[in-house]
């Protein structure tokens, strides 16, 4: 097996090793920009022509309203919990080992929300009077609806998003005055002078640096929780069958943690191989990521079991009828295959030999990414066709490649965003790492100091 | 006011609803005339012209022949909506949904907008200058006409042209009619169309006649329906049992729906008689005679209903009266359809319900304005005549029989042997389209008239149909100014003293006021009354019912022989909508779902799940319906409310012309009809169509409004019924 | 603008819920369908097209259940076995039920759908941003979404057709949500005639398009705060109360009653009382 973070790095090798991403693109990197644009612009062309016939064309109909857009605008909110787990959650929790991978983990939160925010967008009928659902100062005094769960969702998410980005930011601060000192004049050089805020590494400025950052994740992990609460709350507050379900907060944020993880676990390797991080990303960190994946994906499977044998245990026929349909109607083999991804999968990474292969891992990762992308829709789409009414249950709504492109479209844009990011920002914190290193070689001199 | 545009093409000279005389500008700011828009001032607005008031003129429903007064709300010089009118017997204010639609007739974007020969667009002085140029070459009687019912002032018109062309051949096609009913009910009471009291019948038993859907006056029966079930009424909530092959609407809202053999109601309507006898009450001797073979054994046997549904019918009968028995289009589309419901007739003189629940109707004080109904014989008569060649020239009005007529009468060829064909239509439908010359007609909404029902719910009246709005096109004419331009060609001298029908029409009632309950009043303010009420009603004398039903001639057939090679029967069925089809252009019709099946924009083949089991046809297969005249494919669907040897199709689908909404939606189920006529009547019987069904092995999904669900409430107090005895109906409001 | 406005302002906004505390004041709009009387025959339906200005949609979209039909009526098969429906089938007229706490105004992210003062669950177009949420809510499923813009649709309003649309209220555009309004058009140009004659509005003095239309008379409505009325009479001669806390009268043993109210259980208290459809036990 190969070795945890070595404890003879030099600094200034990190410093070559991180900025060296920072470099000219391989032509690799070009091409996978090309392709992200490409597919963005997929789902670009969708939203265009939606817009200007109406939504009719993603094959939604009058009972069965929502579709793909909104199961796909969870997914992505989902994603966004795996930054503020391995940064925040981690670094309260000292788990040193998050350090040289919590900055993508980051960056990751960061445009998956940007992602999400966009199929809140395009799934609205008249996108271009969004701007009613804020609460802005109007001469008529009239407000958005505090009562919708819709409503707390846009102001979370919004919440969330900015709050993200700060923390992102304040992270990243120590490596982007390490840019300014090290990288050549050009308008990356002015970006980053004008980020770092005249970062010295002074006493003080660490102080400060380390109380704010702190402070943030503080601020952050409550926010997290309460942004997939609120998000579980659309359905939860509902009175739908198959919705209206008690436990769904936790359910949601447990969900979002899995998928997260499983996206952590995806870009880790992408991202090790890409650029060469072999030092910093090592398998040892891996293998952690898949235990705490394994021990997430229990945890959603036990919710999910709750929330079935609560369904199966209640009085509530609708709901029964509900999770019945799930299970033997058309969406069967939807929901069985998010079963299969979300439970059964998981179970590779209790094997020591699976933590630690990567191509395993890779495929488990987007297996479990399937199924909990899976989760979403099955969540969402058969409580439309088979809810309280039988005469409007219809079960021949089948998504149009309008939502389909539009779903698809969203990871293009999502790599885009991310391929930039890499290219623009270390993606591997240095200061943090060189920390890690530092603590490492401090402890090893402590373990033979003591053996004289 | 700008007295030198007064004349009826700018003014509409129509009356308010207050009784007091109005001048209303039709539409004084828009013209839709090729687009254009007029901007006038509402400076001076017309007088009883308010921007963003309404006001109401009344007139009467031309949708179908049930003659419904309509209240049509008018804003701006636009008709927006029609309600019923209140002052009228017949529907007392509600309408029904095809009556609705009767906006989009008006408004329908495919009507024929200007005189057309062979296509192009022609003056009107050429169109007729082109008819009276070929009467002039013909003798009368090669001259015929083809037309719908008619009453009314328009029938005067059509009566004195074709007196003046002396000789010339009437035909009054009804696709749809109850023309075997109306004989047999003269027949039995003397009367064609006598009154029907359902409100005050503790039972009525319908022998396939849809009087909720489509039968004679549906709004009228409904209504009566309604009081007929009221719990809190002195004869108690009223039992409805409809025996028919086919569900209609009103078997659908029976307490008891039994699907009778086809063709056995005759049999089960002497067996049920026969049941009485035997409980007890006492049946005159001739039809005792005659019912005496018609044991329950036998008859449940023939009919294929239980002896213990037979004894339970009698039993309701003899306990409950007054009843009520109908008999309707299930009953007398047979080869023996008139035996069939002379049999039907006989309960209700058992049951002594003639004086009861069937009363005399009106008489009409003036039978030239009395209606002429239509019946299915027609079209096969004048087909005999286009046959022999005998036709120069043919008229064709409210009626297309291009379209209804049974493909085996070859009626499209036979028009091609007449060499000058002339119709007045509202649109290109089938018939229009093989025409020489088309006259584009006024809507019903922009026209001049009056009509007298065929059904008359109390005193006779005369319905006044009046424009609504200016007209929408300049080149379309209404009926009655067409045939007065046709009269004026022969009879310059008797015609000149009115420059159009409207003034006709004036004149007409005017010099008749007395009779019509104006006498003494100012002829203008009588005129003007008239207008704003509506209709007129008449009086006179009620007639009386003849009560003749007897055993006499009376001789049912055997039930009909199994056909191998057609082993179904095809029962077309006339839906509330649809009707004969000629409404088909009016898209709330075409989306408005058929109340049974909730199919919309097409047709489709009812089968029964179980023959559906047997032929292994599932719902929305494309299936072809062969008859030995012709063969039409529809979709399938899978109807529980249908005799099992039985399917059944809508009509009025499958126009091939007409409009954009009508045409290639669905199949034509007249095509395939057998020329087969009931024994006495010579009508077409329309249940006697064999047909053999054959997948395509094309399936689709059927447009409808019901769900997967189908029709079912999954353990969901949704739709909730109870009992009778379950619930307390008597202190009900 | 302050935040204390912004609380007022909300909060009279959503207090027209007839809680206890407050009940309605002047009208409250409500209906009674007698299923016993309807006989399914779609006049209401095609009035309410007449009325509202509701978009035709053709086959297509018919198929792809983008209807309009702000009334449907549903056509139910009995569910025991046997060969034939012989006791017919059962319809039933469907539109919003205006219910009182109704769960698609709660969750409407810009209160575009809110409860008026005289009970009535109002839609506003002009607010509507097309969430859908509130249909995504509906029990009953009567919400209506604009899936296209119907009036540009080359079938549905052709010339001259669009001179048939009631200029009393809007055309819909694409992307907003509508449904059964209880023909708020007649009601308020009811309340202002009354409002002018210093009175309020009498029984009779205004009828929904369905109510009219129906040639069974099976649709009554009218304002519930008025005693006088037929409606007031109807809901109370079957017991049912608009904001019952307990069962109804009818759920209860041995009665006689048979006014009731689709999934009461769900105390969304709807607006529309319906009357069971009888069928005769002696045949």
């Amino acid at each position: 097996m190969e070795r945890d973070i070595r404890e003879d790095i030099a600094w200034a090798k990190i410093n070559t090793d991180v900025l060296k991403s920072l470099e000219s693109p391989r032509r690799l990197y070009w091409v996978i920009v090309f392709v992200a644009m490409l597919i963005f612009s997929i789902g670009i062309g969708c939203e265009v022509y939606q817009y200007n016939v109406g939504l009719g064309v993603a094959n939604m109909d009058n009972p069965h309203v929502w579709g793909l857009y909104i199961a796909t605008f969870i997914f992505w909110i989902g994603m966004s919990h795996s930054g503020t787990l391995l940064s925040a959650i981690l670094l309260l929790m000292g788990a040193d080992w998050r350090k040289p991978i919590y900055r993508f983990a980051e960056a990751m939160t960061t445009f998956s929300l940007m992602t999400a925010g966009l199929f809140v967008m395009v799934h609205l009928g008249r996108l271009w009077q969004v701007y009613y659902a804020l609460p802005y100062p109007n001469e008529r005094g009239v407000w958005p609806n505090f009562q919708s769960p819709l409503l707390w969702d846009a102001m979370a998410i919004f919440t969330y998003l900015s709050s993200s980005v700060l923390f992102l930011f304040i992270g990243m601060i120590p490596d982007l005055a390490i840019c300014r000192d090290h990288l050549h004049p050009g308008w990356r050089k002015k970006l980053y002078t004008l980020l770092s805020l005249g970062w010295e590494g002074t006493d003080r400025q660490w102080r400060n640096f380390r109380v704010a950052y702190v402070t943030v994740a503080c601020f952050l992990i409550p926010l997290a929780v309460s942004v997939h609460s609120i998000v579980a709350s659309d359905f939860a507050m509902s009175q739908q069958p198959g919705w209206h379900v008690t436990s769904f907060p936790p359910y949601f944020v447990a969900g979002a943690l899995y998928s997260g993880c499983a996206a952590i676990i995806t870009l880790f390797i992408i991202l090790r191989y890409v650029f060469k991080f072999e030092d910093y990303m090592t398998l040892p960190i891996l293998k952690k990521i898949a235990r705490l994946t394994f021990a997430i994906a229990m945890v959603w499977t036990y919710l999910n079991a709750v929330e079935f044998a609560s369904v199966w245990y209640s009085h509530d026929q609708a709901s029964k009828d509900v999770l019945i349909q799930k299970a033997t109607g058309p969406y069967a083999p939807f929901w069985w295959m998010m079963n299969f991804c979300g439970s059964v999968v998981p179970l590779v990474l209790a094997f020591k030999r699976f933590q630690t292969s990567i191509p395993v891992l890779f495929a488990v990762s987007l297996l479990l990414n399937l199924g909990m992308w899976l989760e979403r829709w099955m969540i969402v789409a058969p409580t439309f066709s088979h809810g309280y009414y039988p005469w409007t249950w219809d079960h021949d709504q089948w998504p149009s490649l309008v939502q389909w492109g539009m779903v698809f479209g969203s990871f293009g844009w999502f790599t885009l965003l991310f391929m930039v990011f890499c290219k623009v920002f270390p993606s591997v914190s240095m200061y943090e790492v060189k920390e890690m290193v530092y603590h490492r070689k401090m402890a090893l001199e402590n373990k033979t100091e003591g053996a004289h | 006011m700008m007295e030198n545009n007064f004349n009826r093409r700018d003014f509409l000279k129509v009356m308010g609803w207050g009784g007091a005389a109005v001048t209303l500008t039709g539409c004084g700011f828009t013209s839709v005339e090729d687009g254009r828009e007029v901007v006038t001032s509402y400076v001076e607005p017309p007088e009883y012209a308010l921007p963003g008031i309404s006001v109401y003129f009344n007139s009467t429903c031309a949708q179908c022949d049930a003659g419904c007064s309509v209240s049509g709300r008018v804003r701006e010089g636009r008709v927006l909506k029609l309600e019923g009118n209140t002052a009228s017997a017949i529907n007392r204010g509600k309408m029904c949904g095809l009556g609705q639609a009767g906006v989009q007739a008006h408004y329908n974007p495919d009507r024929v907008r200007e005189p057309l020969l062979k296509g192009k667009a022609i003056s009107w002085e050429e169109a007729l200058g082109l008819i009276d140029g070929k009467l002039k070459a013909v003798k009368g009687e090669e001259v015929a006409f083809l037309t719908g019912g008619l009453s009314g002032h328009v029938k005067v018109m059509f009566k004195n042209y074709m007196d003046t062309l002396g000789g010339a051949n009437h035909f009054v096609y009804e696709a749809a009619s109850p023309a075997v009913v109306r004989a047999s009910n003269k027949k039995a009471y003397g009367v064609s169309m006598p009154r029907l009291h359902l409100d005050k019948a503790k039972v009525v038993m319908s022998f396939g006649a849809d009087f909720l859907g489509s039968w004679v006056s549906p709004v009228h029966f409904s209504q009566q329906y309604a009081a007929f079930r009221k719990g809190n009424r002195p004869e108690g909530r009223g039992v409805l049992v409809q025996i028919e092959p086919k569900m209609t609407l009103t078997g659908a809202n029976a307490d008891r729906w039994i699907p009778a053999n086809p063709g056995s109601e005759g049999v089960l309507a002497l067996g049920i008689i026969n049941a009485l006898g035997k409980a007890g009450l006492s049946i005159p001797a001739d039809i005792a005679g005659l019912t005496r073979d018609y044991g329950v054994d036998r008859v449940s046997k023939e009919t294929g209903v239980s002896v213990e549904q037979i004894n339970k019918l009698a039993g309701l009968l003899k306990e409950r009266t007054p009843s009520l028995v109908l008999v309707g289009d299930a009953a007398e589309g047979y080869l023996h359809g008139s035996q069939n419901a002379a049999a039907i007739a006989l309960l209700n003189r058992v049951l002594g319900n003639i004086g009861k629940t069937i009363d005399a109707p009106a008489n009409v004080p003036f039978p030239q304005v009395a209606p002429t109904v239509g019946s299915r014989s027609a079209v096969k008569a004048l087909n005999d005549k286009l046959t022999s060649g005998k036709v120069q020239v043919l008229f064709t009005y409210a009626a297309n029989p291009v379209f209804s007529a049974p493909s085996v009468l070859k009626f499209k060829d036979n028009l091609q042997k007449v060499p000058f064909k002339v119709a007045l239509a509202h649109y290109m439908d089938e018939t229009a389209v093989e025409a020489d010359l088309v006259l584009p007609l006024d809507s019903a909404l922009e026209d001049w008239g009056t009509g007298v029902p065929e059904y008359l719910a109390e005193g006779a009246q005369l319905n006044i149909q009046q424009p609504l709005m200016e007209k929408l096109y300049s080149g379309t004419r209404g009926v009655g100014d067409i045939l007065l331009a046709l009269l004026k060609q022969r009879r310059a001298n008797e015609y000149k003293g009115y420059e159009d029908f409207y003034s006709y029409l004036r004149h007409s009632l005017v010099s008749i006021k007395g009779v019509l309950g104006g006498s003494g009043k100012d002829d203008d303010i009588f005129w003007a009354e008239t207008l704003s009420q509506g209709l007129v009603k008449l009086s006179g004398n009620n007639g009386s019912l003849a009560a003749k039903a007897n055993a006499a001639g009376l001789n049912l057939p055997a039930p009909a022989a199994e056909d191998s090679n057609y082993p179904l029967r095809l029962i077309p069925s006339v839906t509330a909508s649809m009707r004969d089809g000629r409404n088909a252009n009016q898209p709330w019709l075409q989306e408005s779902p058929d109340p049974l099946t909730t199919i919309v924009w097409d047709s489709w083949v009812e089968i029964h799940p179980k023959t559906a089991a047997r032929l292994g046809i599932v719902e929305g297969d494309i299936i072809e319906v062969a008859s030995r005249n012709g063969a039409i494919k529809a979709q399938a669907y899978l109807f529980p409310g249908i005799h099992p040897d039985a399917i059944s199709i809508p009509l009025g689908y499958g126009h091939e012309a007409m409009g954009r909404y009508a045409k290639n939606v669905g199949a034509n189920a007249f095509a395939i009809l057998d020329q087969a006529v009931d024994k006495e009547t010579g009508e077409l019987a329309m249940n006697e169509t064999r047909v053999k069904l054959s997948k395509v092995g094309k399936r689709i999904i059927v447009t409808k409004e019901e769900g997967p669900a189908g029709g079912m409430q999954m353990g969901k107090k949704i739709a909730v019924r109870v009992a009778s005895d379950k619930v307390n109906l008597s202190e009900e409001i | 603008m302050s935040v204390t406005n912004l609380l007022e302002n909300w909060s009279t906004f959503r207090h027209f819920h007839p809680v206890d505390d407050k009940p309605h004041e002047q009208y409250k709009w409500a209906m009674a369908i007698n299923l016993d009387a309807c006989t399914g025959c779609n006049a209401c339906s095609v009035a309410c097209y007449a009325e509202n200005n509701i978009a035709v949609v053709g086959k297509d979209k018919y198929a792809h259940g983008q209807t309009m039909h702000w009334m449907r009526i549903e056509r139910y098969w009995d569910e025991d076995g046997r060969e034939f429906p012989d006791q017919g089938a059962q319809f039933l007229p469907m539109m919003c039920q205006q219910c009182e706490a109704a769960p698609c105004e709660t969750v409407c992210p810009v209160g575009a759908t809110n409860h008026t003062a005289d009970g009535l669950n109002s839609q506003v177009y002009n607010r509507c941003i097309g969430s859908r949420y509130c249909s995504a809510n509906c029990p009953f499923k009567v919400r209506y979404f604009n899936w296209y813009d119907y009036p540009d649709q080359e079938k549905v309003w052709p010339e001259p057709l669009p001179q048939q649309l009631n200029p009393d209220l809007t055309v819909r555009t694409k992307g907003v949500m509508e449904k059964c309004t209880f023909c708020v058009q007649r009601l308020t140009a009811a309340k202002s005639d009354a409002r002018n004659e210093g009175r309020s509005v009498r029984d009779g003095d205004v009828q929904t398009a369905c109510q009219q239309a129906c040639p069974a008379g099976a649709i009554s409505f009218g304002n519930l705060v008025d005693p006088q009325s037929k409606i007031a009479k109807q809901w109370e001669k079957q017991r049912v109360e608009l904001a019952a806390h307990d069962e109804q009268e009818k759920d209860k043993e041995g009665s006689e009653l048979r006014g009731y109210r689709i999934f009461e259980e769900l105390r969304a208290y709807p607006s529309v009382m319906y009357l069971e459809r009888v069928r005769e036990s002696a045949v």
